[in-house]
């Protein structure tokens, strides 16, 4: 069974006094442990699908299953809920909370769960490390590079082990460089510790470390690719 | 707990702007916890005063000699029990950082008079057969270092001696308590002694106290001793001691309602103030809420974190204001002219830390709950996408 299925999905946004139609009767199934590039034009609906499968909005019509759990059938709280528990976010401009330390940042998902103060701490370190950023735990965002603040970013969407990671052009504000230690450290994630990944990108380079790539075009799911292009194979 | 990281961030994201509030919140804070600490000793004062004995004072002007002669004259008044002249000496002991009120009377007629003054009848005996005896409040005898026994030298700033000089000497023989022991803060020396002594304004009294048989005929014993001495060129104005502090106190509660009416506006204006600083810092932060949304934190969550803010702001500031308040209102109480008066200095008591605290959080609930409101409703979708 998939991790992620859409089926018949219908969203709109209502833009004055138009309604458009962002997604039109979209389906779509992800497996456990892959690591999916959304790629296609902006306006194209890539955010508006990573929304909904990340838990941040409702279809209008269809169904959104991740893990079993009917998304659309949850009200706001439940959602929230979830999200807490399964969901990891990484955006393309990090997101962090600009007055805390890297790894206070990185602490906030686990607020939200029982851990003593000790666990939460001990799991921050080994979050940090993992991303190679335990010797930064105690600077401020703006004490950091962007390609750090994204390590940072995706530190804070794994600590809490979530089902799913949810990208949404994690490297579009990042050099060259910094753009591809990220997109490395996400393709290790996916191979290494099964992580299943979904990320929005333009860029096609980006998209090529990702194990199957969708198009989007007006609201619908173009053409698909499979396999690796890009990254080093672990 | 756990969340309190958040609300500390969230306030330091600003520091000067949560200072300045702050800072705003203690002033009024300060103000109210003073003027309810000054309202709340009037009244005690007021409460603790009787009614069953009268003050005479000199209806020209308040502190105004009247004859000792008055003595008898009032003494004949039908109802009238007791009565004692009374002067002030005001002095220091050692050096003006000592002041004293000596409070110069018939000391058995106003330890009659005076039920509220507990006091050991011998002493007050021994006190009457000691020229240069007193009778010290028990409170004051702590402050100052004195003990039953001591011989305490007093430099009058009011009374000069016949021999010219302003050193006067008593003996302390005993002490009085009261009820509110820290206004226990008076000396009570033997009229004769003063008046026998002193250059000038001998056989006059600023005051006489008076006992009454019936404290229900205060009124018309009042009267009846005000009408003896209508044709006198020293007419008298007398109430009983309750009326009496309370129109002595009168003038201070003007100013009191005055100032208390300010203290309302200040933190009236206070909650406009919070409330516009809260809505500018939610207002800022709208992408960290819906942040914090994103990664779990229901509505209601992030809702109380922002009303947590506010009471953090709000609460600390009060208890900062009033603090302050109880730490410097009994320094700038403690007046000999209040001591004259037997009020002591004036404290902030726990009713009105209570009282601050109901203040500080309806002001957090006025001034937080519209931004809260907002950062609940707060949609992710558009809030991180800049809309």
């Amino acid at each position: 069974m998939a991790l992620v299925s859409l089926k018949n999905v219908i969203k709109t946004y209502t833009r004055g006094r138009q309604r458009v139609e962002v997604l039109h009767s979209l389906n779509l199934e992800v497996e456990q442990g892959e690591f999916l590039a959304l790629m296609g034009p902006s306006g194209s609906g890539k955010t508006t699908l990573l929304n909904l499968i990340g838990g941040l909005d409702r279809p209008d019509e269809g169904e959104v299953a991740v893990a079993g759990e009917r998304l659309d059938r949850l009200n706001g709280a439940q959602m929230a809920r979830w999200r807490a528990r399964h969901v990891g976010f990484v955006f393309q401009f990090y997101n962090l909370l600009p007055v805390l330390t890297a790894e206070r940042n990185v602490e906030v998902p686990l607020l939200l769960t029982r851990l003593s103060r000790t666990q939460r701490r001990s799991n921050v370190r080994a979050a940090l490390e993992l991303v190679g950023l335990a010797d930064r735990a105690t600077h401020k965002p703006t004490e950091l590079s962007g390609g750090q603040q994204q390590r940072v970013a995706i530190a804070r969407a794994l600590i809490a082990d979530p089902t799913l990671l949810v990208c949404d052009e994690p490297t579009g504000d990042l050099d060259r460089d910094s753009a591809e230690e990220i997109l490395g450290l996400l393709q290790t994630l996916s191979r290494s510790q099964g992580k299943t990944i979904i990320m929005v990108t333009h860029d096609p380079r980006a998209a090529s470390y990702a194990s199957r790539r969708l198009h989007m075009d007006k609201g619908s799911l173009a053409k698909e690719e499979a396999g690796a292009l890009a990254g080093s194979v672990t | 707990m756990k969340y309190l990281p958040l609300v500390w961030a969230a306030l330091r994201r600003r520091p000067v702007r949560t200072l300045l509030t702050m800072f705003s919140i203690v002033t009024a804070f300060f103000l109210f916890g003073a003027l309810q600490g000054i309202n709340v000793g009037i009244n005690q004062a007021t409460e603790l005063t009787s009614q069953s004995h009268l003050v005479v004072m000199s209806r020209v002007q308040m502190q105004a000699p009247m004859p000792l002669a008055h003595l008898a004259r009032i003494r004949a008044i039908k109802g009238v029990t007791d009565a004692s002249p009374v002067n002030f000496m005001i002095g220091t002991w050692r050096d003006p950082k000592h002041p004293v009120v000596v409070v110069g009377a018939d000391l058995k007629e106003l330890f009659r008079i005076s039920s509220d003054l507990k006091v050991d009848p011998k002493q007050v005996e021994a006190a009457t057969r000691t020229r240069t005896g007193v009778i010290v409040g028990e409170t004051y005898l702590k402050q100052m270092g004195w003990k039953v026994g001591d011989r305490i030298p007093v430099h009058a700033l009011n009374m000069v001696k016949t021999d010219g000089s302003s050193d006067w000497v008593f003996d302390i023989v005993g002490s009085y308590t009261l009820v509110q022991p820290e206004w226990a803060t008076r000396v009570f020396a033997n009229f004769d002694y003063l008046n026998e002594g002193r250059a000038q304004g001998k056989d006059q009294s600023i005051e006489f106290y008076v006992g009454i048989d019936d404290p229900k005929r205060s009124a018309a014993i009042s009267q009846a001793i005000d009408d003896s001495f209508a044709n006198s060129p020293d007419q008298t104005q007398t109430a009983n001691e309750k009326d009496f502090l309370e129109s002595t106190l009168r003038q201070i509660g003007d100013i009191n309602f005055l100032v208390n009416g300010i203290v309302g506006a200040v933190i009236f204006t206070l909650m406009f103030l919070t409330a516009n600083t809260m809505s500018q810092s939610v207002r800022e932060r709208i992408p960290e809420l819906a942040v914090l949304k994103t990664l779990g934190f229901t509505d209601g969550a992030v809702q109380w974190l922002v009303l947590a803010e506010a009471l953090a702001l709000s609460l600390v500031s009060a208890f900062l204001g009033v603090g302050l308040a109880a730490l410097i209102l009994p320094r700038i109480t403690s007046s000999p002219a209040l001591a004259a008066s037997g009020i002591g200095s004036m404290h902030v008591p726990h009713v009105v830390f209570a009282a601050a605290i109901g203040v500080a959080v309806l002001l957090a609930l006025v001034s937080g709950i519209p931004p809260a409101t907002r950062a609940r409703r707060l949609n992710i979708i558009t809030a991180l996408s800049g809309r």
